[in-house]
């Protein structure tokens, strides 16, 4: 893989002529979290590189919230910086989905082909991260196009794909220099935020483990967490592999593809009035099941990767990782 | 972009629509576009500006320029479709999901077990069977209703019947005084017929409670657990593998569906409900 080194400076200035041809999304700290804005001219210079994990998950950007899928989409050509692994490593799951050759999402993959993706390491973690302890790195392993290590006034970027390298091309960098490896620095930091994780989460099992533990719990350990659990679907909607959705009909044959969520009342609920998730301890149980051994066994992904947004979202108080521990610890 | 939208229905015209039982009528189609489908696949069915439902044709899979289907007036979108008189136009998307793998029943007996409205997707696969009726030995429908009244496609029997390939068995949960053939639940009517189950493919569609109690019945005579094939019920949505909603174990139903063989799936829980 090929590997630049720069100054930050430079490629802040690159980035003046960039916001002209693209839509570009970096994230900005705004009373103390960190999410994804359009950046303009004046808001280069704000972008935060060493932010904490964006509270939107990148899915937002390739399968929004509600889109029309019968009118004709425009061709917008994006450019998102500041990805991180946990988030990466999910697009592997909602490409198998949405990309699926037997029925691709012309929406999804227009926005895909015309967004290029610049993941960006993690230097700090939040309390919920967790992705080491699933496999995932704190930097971008996949799914990039390019992706940023930074130390104090220099920066370094590596090369995903030939995307990447035309876009990176067409900046015209000044004082770019290719080396033939990421140096020292970035790797002890890298290694820094890798204890940070393994100390932050040693109680965790990890993926193979949770499988096993969440195959065994029977709906008595689940009543417990649905009296705190008020079915807002939170805890689905802002993660990064969650994929449901719903077709709502519009005139003229017209339908809008629409966020949808396993832990919503009636998700499963079939026309004749059966429904297998009516209970709200099997929707929860559902969702990691889903996570833990429906997917993997379907896809052969992570679908789980420990970005930990749906535990910050709890408004039941509910932690994944808790009811995890919990569940191992029962027997 | 793509040039083939997987969420855009095509038009079907609504020529007529015929009553089949107080909560059971027949859709007849015409196509405005090139459309065909394999028995055991389904449609979704959009009502314009209203909603969208999935269903199996119960025409045969032969007949490419119409199209029937059998719907039972359950939920918000059944009650629109039964409040059309005909002339309108539907969306269809589709077909979806795998069908029934009729190769497999090729040189063999076959049970077909249904009930209530699930008469009419095996009313596809009995009209399909019947195009290529020498490739089968033997194919014994064994259908079931509430009523004598709640038998669809009443004027369909006495011409299955006649067929010298078919064994055509009926029962009602309650007779009346005409009713002739078996009363009682539709699984009575297996232990009449004279098979060697061991060798024997079955196919069962119906209300959860009778899936449940004729898969059972089935493998107490001996029909082995990879030769039971179920359509399963599910609450499809996009009928693509995508928004989750039919979601059973490590399968999507609608696309590694609807039909299912009993070995595949009798590990999950909840598979009859
Ligand atoms: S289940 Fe929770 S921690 Fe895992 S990827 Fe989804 S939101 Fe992140
Ligand atoms: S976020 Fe918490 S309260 Fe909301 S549905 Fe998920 S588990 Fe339940
Ligand atoms: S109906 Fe949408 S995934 Fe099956």
């Amino acid at each position: 893989m090929t590997v630049y080194s720069l100054l930050s400076k430079e490629w802040a200035k690159s980035l003046n002529s960039a916001v002209t041809e693209y839509k570009i999304y970096a994230p900005l700290v705004k009373s103390s979290s960190a999410d994804y804005e359009l950046i303009t001219a004046e808001t280069i210079a704000e972008v935060a590189y060493d932010c904490l994990l964006p509270v939107t998950p990148l899915k937002a950007f390739f399968f929004p919230i509600r889109e029309n899928v019968v009118k004709k989409q425009g061709e917008e050509k994006r450019v998102i910086i500041g990805a991180r692994n946990c988030d990466l490593v999910a697009l592997s799951l909602l490409d198998a989905v949405f990309l699926d050759e037997d029925f691709v999402d012309p929406y999804y993959k227009n926005r895909r082909d015309n967004t290029i993706i610049i993941g960006s390491d993690c230097y700090a973690i939040k309390e919920t991260c967790h992705c080491t302890t699933y496999g995932v790195e704190p930097y971008s392993e996949i799914n990039f196009d390019l992706s940023l290590s930074f130390a104090d006034e220099k920066m370094y970027i590596r090369v995903g794909t030939d995307r990447g390298r035309n876009f990176l091309d067409s900046l015209n960098i000044s004082g770019r220099q290719e080396i033939d490896k990421l140096p020292e620095d970035i790797l002890g930091k890298r290694e820094n935020t890798r204890q940070l994780l393994a100390e932050q989460n040693k109680e965790l099992p990890d993926r193979e483990e949770t499988k096993a533990i969440i195959a065994k719990t029977d709906d008595a350990f689940w009543q417990e967490y649905a009296k705190t659990c008020v079915s807002c679907g939170a805890c689905s909607v802002i993660c990064p592999t969650c994929h449901c959705f719903l077709l709502i009909d519009r005139e003229k044959f017209e339908k809008i593809k629409q966020w949808d969520a396993c832990q919503y009342p009636a998700f499963e609920r079939v026309a004749a009035g059966e429904d297998p998730l009516k209970k709200l301890s099997k929707r929860l149980k559902n969702r990691y099941e889903c996570k833990y051994i429906h997917k993997p066994g379907m896809f052969n992904v992570i679908a789980c990767t420990g970005c930990g947004r749906c535990i910050e979202a709890c408004i039941g108080k509910i932690s994944k990782n808790e009811v995890i521990i919990a569940a191992r610890n029962k027997d | 972009m793509h040039e083939k939208n997987i969420y855009k229905p095509i038009p079907f015209k609504l020529d007529k629509v015929e009553t089949e039982s107080p909560l059971i009528k027949t859709f007849f189609l015409t196509p405005e576009e090139d459309f065909h489908f394999k028995t055991g696949q389904f449609v979704e069915v959009t009502i314009d500006g209203i909603g969208e439902a999935p269903y199996t044709p119960s025409s045969s899979a032969t007949v490419t320029d119409k199209m029937e289907i059998t719907i039972m007036k359950a939920g918000y979108v059944t009650t629109k479709m039964h409040e059309l008189k005909g002339g309108e136009i539907l969306g269809i998307r589709g077909p979806y999901g795998k069908g029934y793998p009729l190769e497999k029943f090729h040189d063999k007996e076959v049970i077909i077990l249904g009930g209530g409205v699930g008469i009419a997707p095996l009313r596809c696969l009995i009209l399909t069977m019947m195009s290529e009726i020498e490739r089968y030995q033997k194919i014994n429908v064994c259908l079931g209703a509430r009523t004598p009244a709640d038998f669809i496609y009443k004027d369909w029997y006495p011409e299955l019947g006649s067929n010298p390939k078919i064994n055509l068995l009926r029962a009602v949960d309650k007779a009346d005084e005409t009713w002739q053939e078996t009363e009682g639940v539709v699984t009575l009517l297996l232990g009449k017929l004279q098979t060697d189950f061991s060798s024997t493919v079955a196919v069962v569609c119906g209300p959860p409670i009778m899936m449940k109690f004729g898969t059972l019945k089935l493998l107490e005579l001996g029909v082995k657990e990879e030769n039971i094939y179920l359509s399963m019920e599910k609450n499809m949505s996009c009928g693509l593998g995508k928004c989750g909603h039919c979601a059973l174990g490590d399968y999507f139903v609608c696309k590694d569906g609807p039909v299912f063989t009993y070995d595949e799936i009798k590990d999950y829980p909840d598979i009859w409900i």
